[in-house]
């Protein structure tokens, strides 16, 4: 079974999409396993609505351990199955709270095992502020990472916020060359084409 | 920093952001150029061959087996949960604090260092060293001091092993005494850090027992107790001869009887305390220092009188 992880900076929205992807390919409720190297792991069942709630804030460095679902893709008359792991927001720096850390440290360990890489950027952010105050020096580096990838596209999210067209384009400068698919995490926009990305790479 | 230590373990460089010496762009950088350069497979290697060598060092060490085979276990245990945790399966957190019961100079404080560097290979620790206190390094005169003290001490063991011996004398002297503050203070801390600490209470089995039996919430917080048997005779003969071989002495026949009647007598009377390396240790070098009366009235002394011990150099009393 391949696996997809979602990165990138905190509060860009990979958590948001990792549930309302899963809602978009079916599912009515969606079995977490979150696991960290020091709690171990554990296994949790939560209605689509309900892990928005609690696994979705604004508030930075929400996301603190890996959080993976098995999820399926339509396959001719079958499907195919993969695991999507939602992964601790990356950030420049060195964070100066030890659990942020950890949890930084296991998306890095995690990265290498799997096949297919999407990387979310948050657009609105974007347009709204400088690159050097918007893009991460972290980004350019999971970009550089994700060369060596062949299944690696950025997510250009938050589409739905106004204004957002002068992000996108920002995107696409700094990024030469990167396969772009611009989406909202929210509004479910742009998954088809998330999905057939994944599908192509499965 | 990052660029100058060339680290090319990944599980190395996730240690360094996990606590806080370099930053994710650092890291992903240096992944970068590790896997560009070496490939994945070979790094992989180099990791299990260290750990394998750390193994052996373990395995040499005389006696011990049932310790030697109890820390593998863990080891194991720890390997497994780390892979399971990789697969996402259902997994409890692994605690690895430890009591090690035994005579003093049964090796603990030996066994307590491997494990820091089998540790540190398989990335639970970071830096794995171990700091080795007792009593008075803890507990303070003055009240307040004590957790101060302790934590000073618990700092310095972060990344690494807290090995505290003869712990059960923190409880010496009842609810009053500061030895209470220091297990708090240090219970406080392993629950705060969770992670990247090793804390081993070490010392006499007795006494160690009543200890966990008076402080009751110790004994989760310390589920692997690992026991260290007195060394047998012949292992404690095994010991001394490494010993001078370490230091390019041999024994010649009659020293070699000798020696090993020496250490039968003595356990045999179960003297206190002989079950122990320690006492071996005194007694060598009380020899090397006998063939060194025997042999400076000799004008000249060839390379083989030179390293050999004699029977006479071996003094029949031993203090343990
Ligand atoms: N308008 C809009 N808001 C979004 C979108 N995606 C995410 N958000 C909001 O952005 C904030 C962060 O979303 P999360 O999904 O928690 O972000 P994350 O990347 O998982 O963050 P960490 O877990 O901290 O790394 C939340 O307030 C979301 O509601 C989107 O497409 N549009
Ligand atoms: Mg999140």
């Amino acid at each position: 079974m391949k696996r997809v992880i979602i990165l990138g900076q905190t509060n860009a929205g990979k958590t948001l999409f990792t549930i309302n992807f899963a809602a978009y390919l079916g599912v009515q409720s969606i079995t977490f396993t979150f696991s960290d190297k020091q709690r171990g792991s554990y296994t949790r069942t939560i209605e689509i609505q309900d892990a928005i709630e609690l696994l979705v804030s604004d508030r930075a460095h929400h996301t603190r351990s890996i959080q993976s679902a098995v999820l399926q893709i339509p396959w001719g008359k079958a499907a195919k199955r993969f695991e999507i792991l939602d992964t601790a927001g990356l950030s420049d720096g060195i964070h100066s709270d030890e659990t942020v850390r950890r949890g930084m440290a296991y998306t890095l360990a995690t990265v290498r095992e799997a096949e297919i890489i999407l990387h979310v950027l948050d657009s609105a952010l974007i347009a709204k502020k400088n690159v050097l105050h918007s893009i991460g020096e972290v980004d350019y580096q999971v970009a550089q990472f994700g060369q060596l990838h062949t299944g690696y596209a950025i997510l250009a999210n938050k589409i739905d916020v106004p204004h957002v067209k002068e992000g996108l384009d920002k995107i696409c400068e700094e990024f030469p060359g990167h396969f772009v698919i611009p989406i909202s995490a929210l509004l479910k926009l742009g998954f088809k084409e998330v999905r057939d990305f994944v599908k192509r790479h499965l | 920093m990052a660029n100058e230590l060339h680290v090319n373990e990944p599980e190395r460089i996730y240690g360094l952001v996990e606590h806080g010496e370099i930053s994710v762009s650092e890291a992903l950088s240096m992944i970068r150029k590790s896997t560009n350069q070496f490939g994945k497979a070979e790094v992989e290697i180099s990791k299990e061959e260290r750990i394998a060598k750390i193994q052996r060092e373990l395995t040499k060490l005389i006696g011990l087996d049932s310790v030697k085979s109890l820390v593998l276990e863990i080891q194991a245990f720890v390997e497994i949960t780390q892979r399971r945790i990789s697969a996402r399966l259902a997994s409890d957190p692994v605690v690895l604090h430890m009591i090690f019961k035994g005579n003093p100079g049964t090796g603990k404080t030996t066994v307590a260092r491997i494990i820091g560097k089998l540790f540190l290979e398989m990335g639970v620790l970071s830096k794995g060293h171990s700091v080795e206190v007792e009593r008075a390094d803890l507990v303070a005169e003055y009240i307040g001091q004590t957790a101060q003290r302790t934590r000073e001490q618990l700092r310095k063991a972060a990344g690494g092993i807290l090995f505290i011996d003869e712990a059960y004398s923190l409880a010496r002297g009842g609810e009053k005494d500061f030895g209470k503050e220091a297990i708090d203070t240090m219970v406080k801390t392993m629950e705060d850090q969770r992670s990247d600490l090793i804390v081993i209470l070490a010392g006499y089995s007795e006494p160690m027992e009543e200890f966990l039996e008076t402080n009751p919430g110790l004994k989760s917080r310390f589920p692997i107790t690992i026991e260290f048997p007195d060394y047998s005779a012949f292992e404690l003969f095994k010991i001394a001869e490494e010993m001078l071989e370490q230091r390019d002495y041999q024994l010649n026949k009659a020293a070699r009887r000798k020696l090993f009647r020496i250490i039968e007598d003595v356990r045999k009377k179960e003297q206190v305390n002989f079950g122990n390396a320690r006492a071996i240790r005194n007694l060598i070098e009380k020899s090397i220092r006998q063939q060194a009366v025997r042999l400076v009235s000799k004008k000249t002394t060839s390379r083989t009188q030179l390293m050999e011990i004699s029977d006479d150099d071996i003094q029949e009393v031993v203090d343990a």
